[in-house]
């Protein structure tokens, strides 16, 4: 598995977004979200279902036109200078958004060739990657057959191929086997310590209690609390701190007396 | 969506999930809990699934004035269907000519009841508002939920229709017997809406368990293309043979299709005509036989389709260890290793991979190899030649929805950051991969079939000319009219309504196309001898020509709405 090479000195935040406002047909689906991720940094969103953590994600990497605000990677505005900011960025998209009908290698050789890799070095790469992610070099299931698992496997490796700076993943632990889970949490921290930052959207609380050093909380498309995991705990566990910035209903009274 | 039981719903007593519905004998054990759910299943009727349709049918209208629009227009199409089939059933009576009546009704109740078995098959999709998996979980008896869902699917436009066109029938039998002829042709007629309800129920329910894995639903969607396909030029060779039969035979061959399942119903009025009113009982015996016959064999089906569609399909050929990299995988030998290359590769593939658009080529070279053939049996063999260039008209049109075929995962090229015109182009020259040898062919094969092979050349420039046209108007299209294609588990399932709105715009390509290729068309028609040699590369320019500029169009064009592409073709 090739690494990120060390890099040092990262001045700039990794990414950037500032003033992001997305409506669909009438509901607001995120409203004026502003956030920085330091480089370097391993990057949490958290929130509730339909708090708007994908269609931030999406907005940021250049998947979906914001109404207003501006989303920077690396320092390059995605919009305005979009070759520039996509080629240093690797991106899990959500649910199947992958070429299914190709295998699992040749997926892979798509991604590295439309990157402009040379053909030896995306060979060589998918290999490896095929091999850490026990994958299979040989296999020639189509990814459309492959497990839930496998299919996170499979666009991790996607994102990962080209070596990026930043990895932005959406949902990278949803429906994946608990072994998987923790190969996936080695490889990516092993790529923060190599200097790469990563950004991902979960709501499965412990992952990233574990994992970041940063945490934002969203709900109904407002960013509700960012910051370093520490700060944003201030002692209490991240489960009761969610619960309060998001609210809800956690308990139940005597109405399911029936059950 | 689940209708509250009628009782009210004290749902403590109908929950009861261990059991499955069950045919007679093993009743549950009376007691005092069970009681009150055992008379809620009874009382349990058709009704609620017929509401529970019409509130699905209205929910998906609500807000939706383009549905709403659709709609209409869809009732409107099918009551001028109705008045017709109506005018045209009656007219026999009206004309008092019985031996026209022999003919028309059984033939015309046949054609009605072999409709409802393929239209929905080939062209409109199955209604899945009422998806039996949808009961699944419900303690419902197979009897009710087989009752219900037939009369829920009675409760819809097109069983209305059938009834209202064959309503003539009653009307001609009527006037040609009197009342009792009228009132047997009634009797008739409902049972051949039964039939016709219970035999595409019980097809398509069949066809959804037969096609649980991936790999039989796209080996089904080819052959239905392939039916698809064949269907017109049938009709073709259908109406060609009826021109040279004889009467007599045509209605002997009707008094046969009288006696069976398919034109039974339709001739009983006409047996009280002809004083035959003994075989009135028979017929009805064949008829309810049949209808019988498939509601048992749709029940026997219908707690298969209810367990739903296995997701995890044949593991195809796994682990073949050749050696070979990913890329030599993905790419051809002689491929050059490019973003070029990988992008007309993955088309490529996912023209032979993905069903749908297989389909369409498979549509495309039937249609192809059957053009010049028909319009060779035709009246005018010349034709052949002639009609040919309408294969390059039809060709485009795979292309259409280009971006609705890859759905979501064009989030994939978007991410990376494709240029617009490398995109259009790919795409084009992966589509070309497949069609100009199929183009090729059909000049080859038009030229041999009407006996003029010196004009093989100048067919192929018209074909490509028209190609071409076709190509730069379609792909503009395929960027600025990108639709979402459902993401369906069943071959045959379509979101209800929207369709033909959606194809218009392929439609008013092709034709458009055909258009702009109008001067090369008419001179490879009026030129004669001259065009033979200049044909060629005059077409092949002027179909190249076109192609840059519509290529040009389309590639800026998606530079400037490539998140907007993605967010019309990615499922909701």
């Amino acid at each position: 598995m090739t690494l990120p090479e060390q890099r040092t000195g990262q001045m700039a935040p990794a990414m950037s977004v500032r003033g992001l406002v997305k409506h669909f047909d009438t509901k607001l689906a995120v409203s004026g979200v502003d956030l920085d991720v330091p480089a370097g940094s391993f990057y949490g969103l958290l929130g509730p279902n339909g708090a708007g953590k994908t269609t931030t994600l999406s907005m940021a990497v250049g998947l979906l036109r914001p109404d207003a605000g501006q989303a920077f990677l690396l320092g390059y505005d995605v919009w305005q200078a979009p070759v520039q900011a996509k080629s240093l960025v690797g991106v899990l998209p959500e649910g199947s958004r992958m070429f299914d009908r190709l295998s699992g290698p040749e997926l892979l050789a798509y991604q590295g060739l439309l990157r402009g890799m040379p053909a030896a070095t995306v060979d060589q790469r998918s290999r490896d990657l095929l091999d850490v992610l026990e994958l299979g070099v040989d296999n020639r299931t189509l990814v459309v057959d492959y497990s839930a698992g496998m299919k996170k496997k499979i666009g991790l490796a996607c994102a990962l191929l080209h070596a990026p700076r930043l990895l932005v993943l959406d949902e990278p632990f949803e429906a994946v086997d608990p072994v998987s889970a923790a190969l996936i949490r080695d490889i990516l921290q092993r790529y923060v310590a190599g200097g790469g930052t990563v950004v991902f959207s979960s709501h499965v609380l412990e992952v990233v209690e574990r994992l970041c050093s940063h945490v934002a909380i969203m709900s109904d498309g407002v960013l509700r609390m960012h910051g370093a995991l520490d700060d944003v705990r201030a002692g209490r566990p991240l489960q009761d701190v969610f619960v309060q910035v998001v609210g809800g209903r956690v308990a139940t009274g005597s109405e399911l007396a029936w059950l | 969506m689940v209708q509250p039981a009628p009782d009210g719903g004290r749902g403590e007593a109908t929950y009861n999930p261990g059991m499955r519905p069950r045919r007679g004998r093993r009743q549950p054990p009376p007691g005092p809990r069970l009681a009150p759910a055992r008379s809620t299943r009874q009382g349990l009727g058709v009704w609620p699934f017929v509401k529970l349709k019409l509130r699905i049918t209205a929910n998906g209208l609500r807000g939706r004035p383009a549905r709403v629009t659709l709609f209409v227009v869809g009732a409107f199409a099918a009551t001028v269907l109705a008045v017709l089939g109506y005018a045209g059933f009656a007219l026999p009576g009206l004309l008092g000519d019985e031996r026209a009546a022999g003919m028309l009704l059984p033939f015309g109740g046949a054609l009605l009841v072999l409709g409802w078995l393929f239209l929905p098959l080939l062209f409109f999709g199955v209604d899945e508002s009422l998806d039996p998996a949808r009961f699944a979980l419900l303690p419902l008896r197979r009897r009710t939920l087989i009752a219900g869902l037939g009369v829920a699917a009675l409760a819809g436009l097109p069983a209305l229709a059938t009834l209202t066109a064959t309503a003539g029938m009653v009307d001609t039998a009527a006037r040609l017997g009197g009342p009792l002829a009228g009132l047997a042709e009634a009797l008739g007629v409902t049972a051949g809406l039964l039939l016709c309800v219970t035999l595409s129920r019980a097809v398509t329910s069949a066809f959804a368990t037969a096609l649980r894995s991936r790999r039989a639903r796209d080996l089904a969607t080819i052959m239905l293309a392939v039916v698809a396909a064949s269907v017109g030029p049938l009709q073709l060779l259908l109406l060609g043979l009826l021109n040279r039969a004889d009467w007599d035979n045509v209605a002997a061959i009707a008094t046969v299709a009288g006696w069976t399942p398919l034109g039974a119903p339709y001739s009983m009025g006409l047996d009280v005509v002809a004083g035959r009113a003994w075989a009135v009982p028979i017929k009805l015996v064949i008829v309810l036989a049949a209808v019988g016959g498939l509601v048992w064999w749709w029940s026997r089906t219908l707690e298969q389709a209810m367990a739903g569609t296995a997701t995890s399909g044949g593991r195809g050929p796994a682990a073949r260890a050749d050696g070979r990299g990913p890329v030599d995988q993905l790419m051809f030998r002689w491929w050059p290793r490019t973003r070029f290359g990988a992008l007309v590769a993955r088309e490529t593939r996912y023209w032979w991979r993905e069903n749908r658009r297989r389909a369409g080529l498979v549509a495309l070279t039937m249609a192809g190899l059957f053009l010049p053939l028909t319009s060779a049996l035709g009246p005018v063999t010349g034709m052949a030649g002639g009609m040919a260039f309408l294969v390059g008209a039809i060709a485009p049109v795979a292309l259409s929805n280009q971006f609705g075929y890859d759905g979501s995962a064009y989030a994939t090229n978007l991410s990376i950051g494709i240029p617009g015109r490398l995109e259009i182009h790919s795409r084009a020259a992966a589509h070309a991969l497949f069609t100009v040898p199929l183009l090729v062919l059909v000049a080859v094969l038009a030229g041999a079939i009407s006996g003029q092979p010196a004009r093989i050349p100048a067919h192929l420039g018209t074909l490509f000319a028209v190609y071409g046209t076709g190509l730069a108007l379609m792909l503009p299209i395929s960027v600025r009219a990108a639709y979402a294609l459902p993401e369906s588990t069943g071959p045959f399932a379509v979101t209800s309504g929207g369709g033909l709105a959606k194809g218009l715009p392929s439609l008013a390509g092709m034709i458009g196309g055909l258009l702009g290729a109008l001067p090369v068309v008419l001179a490879g028609y009026l030129l004669g001898t001259a065009w033979t040699w200049a044909g060629l590369p005059i077409g092949l320019g002027y179909g190249a020509a076109a192609y840059l500029v519509g290529s040009g169009i389309a590639g800026d064009l998606l530079d400037r709405r490539m998140p907007e592409v993605l967010a019309a073709v990615t499922p909701r």
